[in-house]
């Protein structure tokens, strides 16, 4: 039946390259997991870069009161499409690039469960992101914020085409998101090596296996609101038109009501990353896996119900708030659990600071600041103070850069070895933690004071009340800080391409599945692997190996 | 904190005494965990940092204790914030008793705020005048997209979202001015729709609210008529209410009394001659994405419409 | 059991129970602004109640029919598993026939998406559920010619079907909801 069999030049024997006979072709037909998480990465370097051009010229037109350098209307496009982009097109990539390209690897597998609904999602996403960036070209990008509150969103008060971007390229980086979720659990279930029970999985896995569920359980409800914007916008409808008997508070439900898992879902893989990271740079084993493995499951299970507290200002009245304070507020408790347990991990060990651990331990400090403020919003009466201040900005910035992108680069300096067989430089690497750092507490620690001297968030200006100024304008350097970090992680990434120290096997000595075989893997991960009977295989077999010669 | 710096602990009410006091117990508990969490990871860092990578060096351990002690005081934590959070949450947001009338209503406009004071029925636009004293009720509504009024030294923050009826108390026990803005993001000049609230003593603020309630003043000068005519002729009277006139539209700001306010546009100039020509002659270059028209006046009639609106105090 | 027939299994009942919720957040919306709106105009007045059931009988009777179909692959009957299928996807487009009259009654009565809340929210609910349904018949429709090609004497059958059947029973069990809901509560 050659009908309906394509030939497709799938990888044979090593892994290619750019280079190799059949060039991109073979990269953009592939359904290797390897090669797909790799592509996973380089889309979210891409979408990086311009969501960290936006952000630049936001702090740019910020940087003192009164600057016209960008109009208001751009302004408002460029905040709403780094919001968008760097939640769904940089960070969650990054996060389903590692788990695509490792959970395979560290459950002893060779394959994902579903090679092509693999590959299906990664080019499901970088789709949508492609089409969400066109509407820059297509008479102007979405400007309602990356939540898009109705009526505000609607075509009545948002007149581009940009939000009709804006649905469609999140729903389809939502199907391809769920192909991925799918993809991760049914992994995770069916092809675990012999040994490896599922309460033995190393915690990165668990994370992500999870997290995955949040997908599956968040992305229809994102998905079922902007289908009824886009009908809305497109052929007039009422969903969220007030003043014709729709409402507009049910957007707001329906949107964090995905919302807010969707933080949990860019937060989980990172704290998956932090529990792989830490212990190998501390030379022990982590401390209380039981306990980490369940208060995920905790916080997974909490997500749901803690939604509205992105409406306490919304007037929904003090019963509601009332329980959703109490969720927010629980939440604090398996995630102080877990940053002890990270503490504990690192105690009495032996700690090497890797660029890596480094990240890892700035992650655990600046998520705590984060977590603090997170509390401090789920406060109602505080929340009715400082909610869609710079507070709040402050505090999304100390989750997802302090938190998620710090986990990412402690994973990336961790498992770039793995990935391309070379160590990323730790000079270049040091120069870039350290700017960025500093750069990254620059710019958003003092957008802390900024929300409590009342600056609201997504201003294009300000007024030129004592000290904004200067808090702006010092916000804003530190911004070039961390413009100056990623160009020297950029380059560090192509120099250590090139020329690299060769990374053999297992650089770090780390004990998951991912460092017994080469580096970086064969097409084929694994040959044959022995029985797994503990959470450190690694070091077993090296044991037994050992005590056989002798 | 210097009273020079704005800041939105400035509390001229009871809420926002209570509020502060929360934020302030919140403040030291959240401090004492960061300074324990940062202080036993500097310490651990310190004591157990290592020059190289100790390849074969691996260590056990595992102890329970630390996880139930983290789970204790992280639930007493909870518990005693909850407990606050209930506490204020419903002293603040107490429903109103039959009695407790709404004092104004409040409606968010893109950009600027249109304000009805109840019972008495009178408009007037993007200033608030209340009296000092005792804390009262006021309504909010929008009238398009969700916005937000957030006056910190008077309450807390409530969103004004379309087809709802929020309510929210309200109070200054001093009088001065009290700088607000909107806070939800409402759309291209989300910038400038800012607010300024006049707290008066009493007998102050009646004299204000019979001074409001008087029609527009007429002038017998030319260049006022002139300027009434065209207010009338150039269609402003579609969009504007000017009572004592026949604009009686309220698509924009109750005009009556504009040149009494001390800011025009959301906060963004001040309501002067020249402010009021630049706004005629381009709104867009002005504050841009606003609703009013251009409506390609000459030089000339520019300047009798600004005379007039000027001159209605 | 097969590792990739146990990997279809798993994928179906996830990709349902995700696809579910995207049906819950639909028929929340719908049930929220006929308990809400103002604007709300009773959906009795415009529906015909008496019709749909009677098309939704098509529907929920291609249930059987698939199991039919089911049946015959197992046992190997190769004719009876042809004829069950043809019959799965009459049954189905009869109810897809159905849906298209009441929709075009209730564009005569000028009852259209953009017409009030009722009908954005009843034409997104049901049409989301209609292309459903659409979809469903292409899968049975391909696996239909596939079983003619006879492309599955080299290849194992039966997850592609486990994933078509599930699918169509999901699309059925979808519309018992709608249809209590839509249709039936108002009458009740």
């Amino acid at each position: 039946m050659k009908l309906f069999s394509f030939e497709v030049p799938e990888p044979t024997e090593a892994l290619p390259s750019i280079k190799s006979r059949y060039g991109i072709l073979q990269w953009i037909s592939s359904t290797d997991h390897k090669q797909l998480g790799i592509l996973y990465l380089w889309v979210s370097l891409f979408f990086f870069l311009i969501g960290g051009f936006e952000a630049m010229l936001m702090r740019l037109q910020l940087a003192w009161p009164g600057l016209q350098i960008v109009s208001p209307q751009t302004f408002n496009e460029l905040f709403t499409m780094h919001g968008t982009t760097m939640v769904f097109l940089v960070l969650m990539p990054t996060l389903i690039g590692l788990a695509t390209y490792f959970l395979p690897l560290m459950i002893g597998a060779n394959e994902m469960a579903f090679p092509r609904l693999n590959a299906m999602s990664l080019w499901m996403t970088l789709f949508g992101g492609l089409l969400l960036n066109f509407s820059f070209l297509a008479g102007g990008a979405p400007d309602a914020g990356w939540f898009s509150y109705a009526p505000l969103s609607e075509k009545n008060y948002s007149f581009s085409s940009g939000l009709d971007y804006y649905s469609i390229g999140l729903i389809v980086t939502g199907i391809g998101s769920i192909g991925a979720g799918l993809n991760f659990v049914i992994t995770t279930l069916t092809m675990r090596i012999k040994g490896m029970r599922l309460r033995k999985v190393p915690l990165f896995v668990w994370m992500v296996f999870i997290n995955s569920f949040l997908i599956l359980a968040a992305f229809p409800l994102l998905n079922a609101g902007l289908v009824m914007l886009l009908i809305d916008r497109q052929l007039g409808s009422h969903f969220f038109l007030p003043n014709t008997g729709g409402s507009a508070l049910l957007w707001q439900h329906f949107f964090w009501a995905f919302g807010h898992p969707e933080v949990y879902i860019l937060a989980l893989p990172g704290f998956g990353i932090i529990s792989e990271v830490i212990p190998v740079f501390s030379r022990k084993n982590i401390f209380g896996y039981t306990t980490l493995a369940a208060t995920t499951v905790f916080i997974a299970l909490l997500s749901f119900g803690v939604w509205a507290h992105h409406m306490f200002v919304a007037g929904l009245g003090n019963p509601i708030n009332t329980f959703f304070a109490a969720g927010s507020m629980l939440i604090g408790i398996p995630t102080g659990i877990k940053i002890v347990n990270w503490m504990a991990t690192m105690w009495k060990g032996n700690i090497y600071f890797s660029t890596s651990m480094l990240f890892a331990v700035a992650f655990i400090l600046d998520f705590t600041l984060g977590g603090l403020s997170g509390i401090a919003v789920a406060i109602v009466p505080l929340d009715w103070r400082v909610t869609d201040t710079y507070f709040v900005v402050a505090h999304i910035h100390y989750v997802f850069l302090g938190g998620t992108l710090f986990t990412i680069f402690a994973g990336i300096y961790y498992w770039f070895p793995k990935i391309s067989g070379r160590m990323l430089n730790e000079r270049l690497g040091k120069w870039h933690f350290w700017l960025f750092l500093l750069g990254f507490n620059m710019t958003f620690f003092l957008q802390h004071l900024l929300g409590f001297m009342g600056m609201p968030r997504r201003v294009f200006s300000y007024p030129d009340l004592p000290y904004y100024g200067i808090l702006n304008l010092i916000s804003s350097i530190g911004a070039v800080f961390m413009l100056i970090a990623v160009v020297i992680f950029i380059y560090n990434i192509f120099k250590s391409l090139r020329s690299g120290e060769l990374a053999g096997n297992n650089p770090w000595n780390a004990w998951t599945l991912e460092w017994y075989t080469t580096s970086p893997p064969q097409l084929k991960n694994f040959e044959t692997l022995p029985e797994v009977t503990s959470l450190r295989p690694v070091i077993d077999w090296e044991k037994q190996k050992v005590a056989q010669k002798s | 904190m210097n009273e020079s710096i704005y800041h939105i602990f400035r509390s001229s009410s009871e809420d926002t005494d209570i509020m502060n006091e929360l934020f302030f117990h919140f403040f030291i508990a959240a401090l004492v965990v960061f300074i324990l969490v940062a202080g036993f990871l500097i310490f651990i860092v310190r004591k157990y940092k290592s020059k190289k990578l100790e390849k074969d060096k691996y260590t056990v351990l595992e102890n329970r204790s630390t996880e139930r002690i983290t789970l204790f005081i992280a639930s007493v934590l909870v518990i005693v914030f909850l407990f606050l959070t209930v506490k204020v949450m419903f002293r603040i947001q107490q429903t109103p008793s039959e009695e407790q009338k709404p004092f104004v209503k409040i409606t968010g406009h893109q950009w600027w705020w249109e304000i009805e004071y109840l019972g008495d029925t009178l408009f007037t636009a993007n200033e608030l005048h209340i009296p000092t004293g005792d804390k009262f009720v006021a309504l909010m509504e929008s009238a398009d997209v969700v916005h937000d009024w957030y006056v910190p030294a008077l309450g807390r923050k409530i969103d004004m979202v379309p087809g709802v009826t929020n309510f929210v108390w309200m109070q200054a026990r001093e009088p001065g001015v009290y700088e607000g803005m909107c806070n939800e993001f409402c759309g291209a000049q989300h910038t400038w729709m800012r607010v300024e609230v006049f707290a008066h003593e009493p007998e102050e603020f009646e004299k204000w609210f019979q001074e409001q309630k008087q029609k527009a003043v007429e002038k017998p000068d030319t260049l006022f008529q002139k300027g009434k005519q065209l207010f009338q002729d150039k269609v402003c009277a579609n969009c504007h209410t000017i009572r004592g006139t026949s604009a009686k539209a309220k698509v924009g700001p109750d005009l009556t009394h504009f040149a009494s306010r001390n800011k025009m546009l959301g906060g963004k100039a001040e309501v002067n001659f020249q402010n009021i020509k630049d706004w005629i002659e381009d709104p867009q270059k002005m504050k841009h994405g606003a609703y009013m028209p251009n409506f390609l006046m000459t030089e000339e009639e520019i300047n009798a419409l600004a005379h007039y609106l000027h001159n209605l105090k | 059991m097969k590792i990739v027939f146990r990997q279809t299994k798993l994928l179906m009942q996830l990709f349902i129970a995700s696809e579910s919720l995207f049906f819950v957040a639909l028929i929340i919306a719908y049930v929220y602004f006929r308990n809400f709106s103002d604007t709300w105009e009773a959906s009795t007045n415009y529906l015909n109640v008496k019709r749909t059931a009677i098309f939704s009988i098509f529907l929920f009777s291609s249930s059987g029919t698939i199991t039919i179909a089911k049946y015959a692959l197992e046992k190997n009957k190769r004719k009876l598993l042809i004829f069950s299928l043809i019959l799965t996807i009459l049954l189905g487009a009869t109810f897809v026939f159905g849906q298209v009259t009441e929709y075009m009654d209730l564009y005569n009565q000028e009852v259209t998406i953009n017409q009030n809340i009722f009908g954005s929210a009843f034409f997104t609910l049901t049409g989301f559920h209609g292309f459903h349904v659409f979809l469903g018949l292409i899968i049975l429709t391909i696996y239909l010619i596939l079983t003619l090609l006879d492309v599955f004497r080299q290849r194992d059958p039966s997850s592609a079907f486990l994933a078509a059947e599930w699918y169509w029973h999901f699309v059925d069990v979808v519309w018992v909801f709608v249809f209590f809901i839509v249709y039936l509560m108002p009458l009740l």
